[in-house]
């Protein structure tokens, strides 16, 4: 089967939160409505929806989705969890389309995290290893994961806290940017180094905020792209990638503990799709859950050699005018944690020429990299041609 | 939590440390050990594991201190420690404890440290380290 060309012709989004007024149905019914006023289409020309396994099956499902705007589905999906399958909503739209089972698919995303009693930390609780051998000993968060990680980089290769912060400062300038960003307050090296410590040796600042909020993204062939309103924005490659340790293990375990292999065989396979090489893009948006986490898929991604990512964003500069800008939008860091979907928002904005004071100049490709441990999916995207 | 609610594959470790022991699941087809407790052997698929006592002597390969109450029923017990405890003679383990009776600066990545086994008459019993002498 030949695959047909595909775009991202519409994006919508609420405005991220701490804790929204709104149901989390309702917020991904608003993100949808804009996603497709964006693009111009009636909620009827919508003939497939696609979101992640996991969280929306739960919270949002997509009869639920489709019941409440009239989309008679044709062909309908669900991928692996969050961000890793997010990044892959193009590639499953694309099989579709290229076996003409739809012509218009719809993806959406989005979570009441700030609000939900359990937060993100009741997540893991699928997980039994973790419940029986982790949380007696008070280890059940993210953020202590990837403290765990951090102390033993650093001990490696070198990393200062320094290094973190960069991450985290650059990030917020990109925020203050954008009207929309959750972040508002500028933050400086001394504010960094002044936040508190919440599982050493990160900070607030290290981690990613807490969002009621909700983003959707609209796609089509490239051709019907062409007689929409937005500029498309082309599907370069889409790569999945993984390994086979569970989520019980990940964090912890030999085969998992500091290793994101995952992101090296699906940068692999969506630049070999795309025939492209990293030299080619010209900003990332990485899942920045924790600064540390970023740094890691930088290297995983082979954007440097492991242990050298410390160097790397010395060197190459991480901003909107650097060598390589990541998080444009800010991030999960001080844009707003939506688990992903809002980098592919991002991504396409920046495509269109429609950043504003964060666009990237030029920017011609770009690259978006979700991690949801142990998988990962990389999404090429890249600006229309014509 | 009681034992009733242990899964099948995890009742090895906690009549070990019943008993004081350590011990880690062992796969007697590829001699290989692996954690967390599972129905086969990650390595080779087989399913003929056993619980291999170790010396229970181990390394810190990292750790964190946690000073932020993720869990609320820990409000009044932090700051604390988690480490993550790797043995010499049980490749392929890494154990998630508490380090206990130190002093913050004195927990450092391959300090050696000794099993704590911690019993109650309602709980599984829990298996916390002390840096060793």
């Amino acid at each position: 089967m030949s695959l047909e060309p595909v775009a991202i012709v519409g994006i919508g989004e609420t405005r991220p939160v701490r804790r929204s007024e709104k149901s989390l149905r309702g917020l991904v019914i608003e993100a949808v409505q804009a996603a497709l006023a964006d693009a111009g289409l009636k909620p009827t020309d919508v003939d497939a929806i696609v979101t992640d396994g996991l969280v929306m099956p739960n919270t949002v499902p997509r009869d639920f989705v489709a019941a409440q705007f009239g989309i008679d589905r044709r062909f309908d999906g669900g991928l692996s969890y969050t961000g890793a399958g997010i990044a892959n909503a193009p590639k499953l739209a694309q099989f579709a389309i290229s076996s003409g089972q739809a012509d218009v698919v719809l993806c959406y995303f989005g979570v009441d995290w700030g609000t939900r009693a359990s937060g993100p930390y009741g997540f893991h609780d699928l997980y039994e290893g973790k419940g029986t051998f982790e949380k007696p000993y008070g280890f059940s968060a993210q953020p202590s994961y990837f403290a765990l990680w951090a102390t033993r980089y650093m001990h490696e290769y070198g990393l200062t806290e320094q290094d973190l912060a960069t991450i985290a400062v650059t990030q917020r300038q990109n925020a203050l940017l954008r009207e929309l960003a959750q972040a508002k307050s500028p933050m400086s090296y001394d504010d960094y180094f002044a936040a508190r410590v919440v599982s050493s040796p990160l900070r607030v600042p290290d981690c990613c905020l807490i969002t009621d909020g909700a983003a959707a993204f609209v796609m089509t062939s490239r051709e019907r792209a062409r007689d929409l309103r937005q500029p498309p924005v082309q599907v370069l490659g889409v790569g999945f990638g993984s390994e086979p340790i569970s989520g019980d293990d990940g964090f912890t375990q030999p085969g998992g503990m500091m290793h994101i292999t995952g992101a090296k065989a699906a940068a692999d396979r969506a630049l070999g799709e795309a025939g492209i090489g990293l030299a080619d893009v010209n900003f990332a948006e990485i899942y920045d859950c924790f600064t540390i986490s970023c740094l890691m898929q930088l290297e995983a991604i082979g954007f440097c050699e492991r242990g050298e990512g410390p160097a790397f964003i010395r060197e190459i500069g991480l901003g909107i005018g650097g060598g390589l800008p990541v998080n444009t939008h800010g991030g999960l860091l001080s844009h707003s944690y939506l688990l992903g979907i809002e980098h592919i928002i991002e991504g396409v904005r920046q495509l269109r020429g429609q950043a504003g004071d964060a666009q990237v100049s030029d920017a011609e490709i770009g690259l978006v990299g979700l991690l949801s441990n142990p998988d990962y999916g990389v999404l090429l995207l890249g600006r229309d041609a014509r | 939590m009681s034992s009733d609610k242990v899964s099948p594959e995890f009742v090895g470790f906690f009549e070990n440390a019943r008993q004081g022991r350590l011990a880690f699941p062992k796969c007697r087809a590829c001699g290989q050990f692996h954690w967390y407790p599972m129905p086969v052997c990650p390595h080779c698929y087989e399913d003929q594991i056993f619980w291999q006592p170790v010396a229970g002597t181990g390394e810190i390969f990292s750790y964190t201190h946690v000073r932020h109450p993720f869990d609320k029923s820990r409000r009044d017990a932090l700051p604390y420690t988690v480490a993550l405890i790797s043995f010499p003679d049980a490749p392929g383990v890494n154990f998630i404890t508490n380090i206990i009776d130190a002093a913050e600066a004195d927990i450092t990545i391959e300090g050696k440290v000794n099993p704590v086994f911690s019993t109650s008459e309602t709980d599984e019993p829990i298996v916390l380290f002390r840096l060793a002498e």
